[in-house]
């Protein structure tokens, strides 16, 4: 929090007398006054000599501080802000739909985790082309150079009966190629402001973020040096939640598998991490025959262990 | 935009968020003055931090154009239509060429692995070679680097490949261009070996010091089209302990060549090596370098025996086919399989 001399500028009550004020009760900062008794305060402002004055500072510090936090909702703005704007996106297969109940939610983070060839940037291709069908745009954060525009061209020239329309569809999706941890939070703080500024228009609206994969930008940076690469996950984290749930998109990352200790593959990131995605579903896919496995880790609303089995998932 | 998000070392941060520094606004709110005085670094330090915090809030005015592209991106029909421009190696075998969809592709990151003897160098080396095919015969026309770990970069076996390839280009052109005698091939197996860029790395850090620099390196010989890295795995392997800082390390190798395939345009492939894995109750063999490192490639070729032929196996790829296609390694260098059955394997 900031020093209360810096507040001097913009706010004129907080001039240097009622920063002496502050200092006698051992208040340096906006986080000090916050931990101190307000009525105490007021109680001993009312017996300086310019009491008034000292009152509306400390009114003031209080009007900053409600301007900074989130408004307040109760159940039934909830309920209602769902019904109106967290649909449910279909992924285009479905035996992952069944398994999502629906789909992809709008204000959800979806994680799919599995060990390599699994299928991950599969359902993440497909994923795309079918939210692009339905006329809404999708950007997709690749880090590993694995979106593949043919395989997407395949998706949408599957089920789509003219050619022409392909254009269209295919500009819906966008791809930004991503190498470091840093260039994901630039571009996650872009789109932020891109939407909070965006005039809303159907055709244009994402709705649909992917980043595959996150892993690979965060297991650099993890236990490094110190705690800030695990500081570092969590705040991508609370972005990616805080994007879904603020401006109404469907987040779904991958991630990768690691060794666990009894030789079973666990998802990689670590223990902190699980509590970060809403929804974690777990891929395997046996090479020789083909059958690929969907199972639900954690979802807020559906049971774990369910799972999906099928060869050729998608063709 | 948090300070935790600012690329600053953790040392700065610290004392940043000791001084009450925890939010963007609060450091943009004070003076360089401010900033020695109140976290003790010295004037250029500071600056460089206001620097930071002003070009992220800049990033939060900077809302003008009312486009959805963010720069950087590019739309998925922009890029199908670059793909078909795209530039492809030939492997000189053509039912390897023709499971890989023509070639190894640049721009992306090829992993092939297989048990020692196999020919994963001769496949290197092959490729090594074939980038250079002018443009006239199918080829790239551009320059390799070759980063060699093992030591199993033979000259004399890279000159008997340049040479095979020159006849194999002067008997293209004598089919095709019988009446045109001018239309001779105009290069020497030198001139393939000059175009060859060679580096010998010795431990684990000079590999990470020489993948830092290819960029630079690229940059200033713009020709390159293909890096070959054989092996990845040599120096990792052996002697490390801490297998923690191995993971952190391949990770951000691995990132970096993804960053020098996509931005520069140029195929890497990566040659690894085979370990044993139990899996299920059974010993099974996959690539070396453990579980993280599966994912730092785009297509993955494994090279296995198959009685007494040499196949090809594409294991992970994002658009093509799993299959596998038998090749063999003569004296002229990858060449198709010699025996009856040609067909290729879907798997």
């Amino acid at each position: 929090m900031a020093p209360l001399n810096s507040l001097s500028k913009e706010y004129p009550l907080i001039d240097s007398n009622f920063q002496t004020f502050c200092a006698s009760h051992a208040i340096y900062s906006v986080e000090d006054f916050l931990l101190h008794d307000l009525d105490a305060l007021f109680a001993s402002a009312a017996n300086h000599s310019n009491s008034e004055r000292l009152k509306q500072g400390i009114h003031q510090l209080l009007l900053i501080v409600d301007a900074l936090h989130p408004p307040v909702l109760n159940g039934l703005q909830l309920i209602e802000d769902a019904k109106r704007n967290k649909h449910v996106f279909s992924t285009g297969c479905e035996g992952i739909d069944a398994l999502l109940g629906g789909g992809l939610r709008v204000g959800q983070l979806t994680e799919l985790v599995g060990p390599s060839s699994s299928g991950k940037t599969q359902v993440c291709l497909m994923s795309s082309s079918t939210v692009a069908k339905n006329k809404c745009s999708v950007i997709y954060l690749d880090t590993g150079n694995s979106f593949s525009p043919q395989r997407i061209a395949y998706f949408v020239g599957q089920s789509s009966d003219y050619v022409s329309v392909n254009q269209n569809i295919l500009d819906r999706i966008i791809c930004y190629p991503v190498f470091d941890v840093y260039q994901m939070f630039d571009l996650l703080h872009q789109l932020k402001i891109n939407l909070r500024s965006q005039i809303v228009k159907s055709d244009h609206q994402v709705q649909v973020l992917i980043v595959d994969s996150i892993s690979s930008l965060i297991t650099p940076i993890l236990r490094g040096n110190g705690p800030q690469g695990h500081a570092l996950m969590i705040s991508s984290g609370f972005l990616l939640k805080q994007l879904a749930h603020e401006h109404n998109i469907a987040v779904l990352v991958t991630n990768h598998v690691v060794g666990g200790d009894d030789g079973n593959p666990k998802p990689a990131l670590g223990e902190s991490w699980k509590s970060v995605p809403h929804v974690r579903l777990l891929l395997s896919r046996d090479c020789r025959s083909n059958v690929s496995n969907i199972s639900i880790i954690k979802h807020p609303a559906m049971a774990s262990g369910r799972s999906a089995t099928s060869t050729r998932l998608f063709v | 935009m948090e300070i935790g998000m600012l690329p600053i070392s953790a040392s700065k941060r610290g004392k940043l968020l000791a001084a009450g520094y925890t939010t963007l606004h609060s450091i943009l709110r004070t003076s360089t003055t401010h900033l020695v005085r109140d976290i003790e670094v010295s004037e250029s330090e500071a600056l460089e931090i206001l620097n930071f915090a002003t070009r992220s809030n800049d990033l939060d005015k900077s809302s003008g154009s009312n486009t959805n592209v963010i720069d950087g991106g590019q739309t998925a029909w922009d890029m199908l239509n670059e793909e078909r421009f795209s530039s492809l190696i030939t492997t000189s075998c053509l039912d390897l060429d023709n499971i890989l969809g023509g070639g190894i592709n640049c721009k992306e990151v090829t992993e092939i692995g297989g048990v020692p003897g196999i020919g994963k160098t001769q496949i290197g080396i092959q490729l090594a070679v074939n980038v250079q095919i002018p443009l006239d015969y199918g080829g790239l026309g551009g320059k390799a680097i070759y980063i060699d770990t093992e030591g199993s970069f033979m000259v004399e076996r890279v000159l008997q490949i340049a040479e095979a390839c020159i006849e194999d280009m002067s008997e293209y052109s004598h089919h095709f261009h019988k009446d045109n005698q001018a239309f001779g091939v105009k290069m020497h197996p030198n001139s393939i070996l000059e175009n060859i860029f060679y580096f010998r790395v010795c431990s684990y850090t000079e590999q990470i010091a020489l993948v830092n620099y290819l960029d630079k390196f690229v940059t200033e010989h713009k020709d390159v089209k293909i890096i070959i890295i054989d092996s990845v795995t040599f120096h990792f392997r052996q002697d490390f302990d801490d297998m923690a800082l191995r993971t952190r390390l391949l990770g951000e190798m691995s990132l970096k060549l993804m960053k020098l395939a996509k931005n520069l345009s140029l195929a890497v492939v990566m040659l690894n090596q085979v370990t044993t894995k139990h899996i299920e109750g059974s010993f099974q063999l996959t690539l070396a370098l453990g579980d993280s490192w599966s994912h730092s490639c785009t297509n993955r070729i494994i090279l296995y025996w198959n009685g007494d032929e040499r196949h090809a196996y594409i294991d992970k790829s994002p658009s093509l086919k799993s299959a596998s296609a038998p090749y063999s390694v003569t004296s002229r260098g990858i060449r198709n399989s010699t025996s009856s059955s040609k067909r290729i394997k879907m798997v």
